[in-house]
C-alpha cells in the first residue's frame, strides 16, 4: 500500500471529498436551530424530533421500507428461478433473446418504466397506490437480481449437478442442497441491491403512486418544493445512516461467504 | 446371458450432434464383481460409456441393461451406481466431511451411522483428520481422494471411476492401485475403471476393453490382450512393442523380409499378408552368428529395471529389445527368440473371428 503515489491519494480524497460533501453538509445543518442553511447559529435535536412526531411521515417511511422488503424478498425469489431457468434452458438463441431482454431493462432509464406502468395501470384498471408501487418495484427489481445471480449460475460446473444425482439426488436436492447454496451470495447481493434500488427509487415511484400513498423521496421531494425546512434534513441523515448500515450489513454478510467460518460439520 | 451379467450393452451408439457419432455400435456385457477397465486414447468414448451406464444422458439408439432390466429411461438418481468424475466434481461449497456425506444425508441415515460410514470412507483413502477441511484448502491428490470416498461410502452395486489415479504421484498411485483392487475385492462390486495408462490397467482388471474411436477394439482378460492383441492398434497400445509387416508362408512359418522363421500360427491363407508381434522382452541379445536375425544396436537407454536397445535390421525395421545384458552402440548383434514369441495378426480380423480363430488352435492342439 506504501506504493501508492502521492497524487493518487491526493486524487482519491478529492473524489471523496466531492462526493460526501454535500450529504455531511446536509446533515451538519439538520442540526441548527437557526431554520435555515445559511448560518448554524445553536446545535439542536429539534428536526430530528419533528420528524419523529411527523406521524404521517412515519407511515411514510413505513410504507417506504415495507415496500422495499417486499419487493427485494419477491424480486429474489423470481430472480433466482428465472435466472435457473436461463441457465438450463436448452434453446441457445432463446437464452440469449432473453439476457438481452433483461440488460434492456436496466439500462432503460426509470421515466421510460415509470411512465409504461402508469400507461399500463390506468389501461388495465389498478388503483395507483400500494399495490402499484409494489408490483412496478418488483418489476424492475427482478433483472437486477438476475444480473447479480446469473454470473454465479454460470459459474457452477454442470458435474456437479451430475454428481448430486448421482448421489441419489432428486431436482428437488439438487436444488435445494447444491444449487442455492452455491449461488447463495450472488442471492443475497441481489437481495441487498433490489433492496437499496427500491429504497431510493423516486422516478418510477412518482409516476405510479396516488391517492395519498407515498414513499420517502417523493415525499422529500414535494417537501422541498413546498419549501424547504429543516426536516429534510433531518430526515436525509436518517436515511443516510440507514444505508451505511445496511452496506456495513452487506459487507460483513458477503465477507462471510468468502471466508467460510463456521461452515463445518453441520450439527 | 448368464445371471452374473449386471451391465450389458446392445447395439448403443451416441452422438451429441448430427454430424459425429461418439461411440459407434458398442455391444458389452458386464459381470457382477468384475473389475472392468476401459482403455483408450483421449477423446475415444471412455467418459461417455461411464456417463450413459451412470445415467446422465440416453444412448442415442440401442439398450442399455441392468440386471436384466432395460434402464435407458431410468434417471440417474435412480441407479444403484456411483461415479468417481475425472474433474472430481466435488461440492465447494461443503467441506470434507459433508462432501462425502451427501449421499448418505440424502437417504436420510442417522447421524451417528454417517459419522461412522464417513470416518470408514476417509480411512480407505487416507485422508482422516481433513474431515472440516474445506475442498478449495486440499491439493489436487487430496480431491481425488476424497472423490473416491464419496461414491464408496454409498455402497453401490456398480462404481464407476474416470481416471480416478491420473493426479496422484507414483508411490500413492500404485498404492492406491492396491488398495482399490483391493477394496473390489472385498467388497465384490462392479468396478468399471477409466484410464489411458495400459501398466495400470493390466495391473488391475478383470477385464479390459481396448477402445478406439467410439468402438470396441479388443476385450479380454490383462494376458489375452497383452499376448494376443488383434491388430497393430491393441498392440501398440497395450505396451511397447515391434510390430512389423510380414507374409505368412505356410502354417507355422512366416517371413518377415527375406528370412522365414518358425512360428506357432495356422490357418491362414498361403502368403497372405499380415502384421507381425514381438516384445522387446522376448528378444535375447546374442552373438550376431547365433541369433535368429542380425541387426545393428542404434541407442541404449538405461531404464533401471533393464536396458532399451533400438536396433534395425538390414532392412530398415527398427527392432526395440529389452535386456539386463548391456550392448555397444553401433556393434552388429543377433537376436533370439522362441516360436512363441511371434504373434501373427490378419489385416482387418474382426474380434469374432479372432476369437475363433484363437479357439481353432485351441481344438487342433487336442487333436494332434
Ligand atoms: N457434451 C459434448 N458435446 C459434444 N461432444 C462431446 C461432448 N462430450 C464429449 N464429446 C466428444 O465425444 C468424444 C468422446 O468424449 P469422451 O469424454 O467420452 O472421451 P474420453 O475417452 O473420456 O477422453 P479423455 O481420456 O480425454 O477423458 C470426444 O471427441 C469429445 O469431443
Ligand atoms: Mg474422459
Amino acid at each position: 500500500m506504501e506504493k501508492t503515489s502521492k497524487s493518487a491519494k491526493f486524487y482519491l480524497a478529492l473524489v471523496f471529498i466531492v462526493l460526501y460533501t454535500p450529504i455531511l453538509y446536509l446533515i451538519f445543518y439538520s442540526f441548527n436551530s437557526g431554520g435555515n442553511m445559511n448560518n448554524f447559529e445553536s446545535f439542536t435535536w429539534e428536526h430530528y424530533s419533528a420528524v419523529f412526531s411527523d406521524t404521517r411521515l412515519i407511515m411514510i417511511l413505513l410504507n417506504t421500507v415495507i415496500v422495499a422488503l417486499l419487493s427485494a424478498l419477491i424480486a429474489t425469489i423470481v430472480g433466482v428461478f428465472g435466472s435457473i431457468g436461463i441457465v438450463f434452458m436448452r434453446n441457445k438463441s432463446l437464452r440469449r433473446s432473453i439476457l438481452s431482454l433483461n440488460n434492456v431493462l436496466i439500462v432503460s432509464p426509470d421515466v421510460v418504466i415509470g411512465a409504461s406502468f402508469l400507461i399500463l395501470f390506468t389501461a388495465i384498471g389498478v388503483k395507483l397506490g400500494f399495490a402499484s408501487v409494489l408490483i412496478s418495484h418488483i418489476a424492475f427489481s427482478i433483472p437486477i437480481v438476475v444480473l447479480m445471480v446469473l454470473p454465479k449460475l454460470q459459474d457452477m460446473n454442470s458435474t456437479l449437478i451430475d454428481a448430486a444425482a448421482d448421489l441419489g439426488a432428486s431436482k428437488r436436492d439438487i436444488l435445494t442442497r447444491v444449487i442455492i447454496p452455491f449461488v447463495k451470495p450472488g442471492i443475497f447481493a441481489g437481495f441487498f441491491m433490489a433492496l437499496t434500488y427500491s429504497l431510493d427509487d423516486f422516478a418510477v415511484t412518482f409516476f405510479v403512486t396516488g391517492n395519498g400513498f407515498s414513499t420517502l423521496s417523493v415525499e422529500i421531494y414535494s417537501m422541498a418544493r413546498t419549501g424547504i425546512t429543516l426536516t429534510i434534513n433531518a430526515l436525509s441523515g436518517i436515511i443516510f445512516i440507514v444505508t451505511l448500515v445496511l452496506v456495513v450489513g452487506y459487507y460483513f454478510v458477503s465477507q462471510r461467504g468468502k471466508n467460510p467460518v463456521g461452515m463445518g460439520v453441520r450439527k | 446371458m448368464s445371471d452374473n451379467t449386471i451391465i450389458r450393452f446392445e447395439n448403443v451408439t451416441k452422438s451429441y450432434d448430427a454430424e459425429t457419432t461418439v461411440l459407434k455400435n458398442i455391444n458389452l456385457e458386464l459381470e457382477r464383481g468384475k473389475f472392468y477397465t476401459l482403455l483408450g486414447p483421449s477423446g475415444c468414448g471412455k467418459t461417455t460409456i461411464l456417463r450413459l451406464i451412470a445415467g446422465f444422458m440416453q444412448p442415442t439408439s440401442g439398450s442399455i441393461y441392468f440386471n436384466g432390466k432395460l434402464i435407458n429411461n431410468v434417471p440417474a438418481n435412480e441407479r444403484q451406481v456411483n461415479t468417481v468424475f475425472q474433474d472430481y466434481a466435488l461440492f465447494p461449497h461443503l467441506n470434507v466431511f459433508e462432501n462425502v456425506a451427501f449421499g448418505l444425508r440424502i437417504k436420510k441415515l442417522g447421524k451417528k451411522v454417517i459419522e461412522q460410514k464417513v470416518i470408514e470412507a476417509l480411512k480407505f483413502v487416507n485422508l482422516v483428520g481433513y474431515e472440516k477441511r474445506e475442498i478449495a484448502e486440499m491439493s489436487g491428490g487430496q480431491r481425488q481422494r476424497v472423490a473416491i470416498a464419496r461414491a464408496i461410502v454409498n455402497d453401490p452395486e456398480i462404481i464407476l471411476l474416470d481416471e480416478p489415479l491420473s493426479a496422484l504421484d507414483l508411490k500413492l498411485r500404485s498404492e492406491m492401485q492396491y488398495e482399490l483392487r483391493e477394496l473390489q475385492q472385498r467388497l465384490g462390486k462392479t468396478f468399471i475403471f477409466v484410464t489411458h495408462d495400459q501398466e495400470e490397467a493390466l495391473a488391475m482388471s478383470d477385464e479390459i476393453f481396448v477402445l478406439n474411436e467410439g468402438e470396441i477394439e479388443q476385450s479380454g482378460t490383462p494376458m489375452d490382450i497383452y499376448d494376443e492383441p488383434i491388430n497393430r492398434y491393441v498392440a501398440d497400445f497395450i505396451g511397447e512393442s515391434n510390430i512389423v509387416s510380414g507374409t505368412m508362408v505356410a502354417d507355422f512359418r512366416v517371413k518377415i523380409g527375406d528370412k522365414e522363421f518358425e512360428c506357432v500360427d495356422q490357418g491362414l491363407n498361403p502368403n497372405e499378408k499380415v502384421d507381425i508381434v514381438i516384445r522387446p522382452e522376448d528378444l535375447e541379445i546374442t552373438a550376431v552368428d547365433k541369433g535368429k536375425m542380425k541387426v545393428k544396436v542404434d541407442t541404449q537407454l538405461f531404464r533401471g529395471v533393464h536396458y532399451e536397445l533400438s536396433t534395425y535390421d538390414d532392412e530398415g525395421n527398427e527392432w526395440l529389445v529389452h535386456s539386463t545384458k548391456k550392448a555397444d552402440v553401433g556393434a552388429s548383434i543377433g537376436l533370439d527368440f522362441d516360436p512363441e514369441a511371434i504373434h501373427v495378426m490378419r489385416l482387418n480380423e474382426t474380434e469374432e473371428e479372432f476369437d475363433k480363430r484363437l479357439e481353432s488352435y485351441g481344438e487342433d492342439a487336442y487333436a494332434n
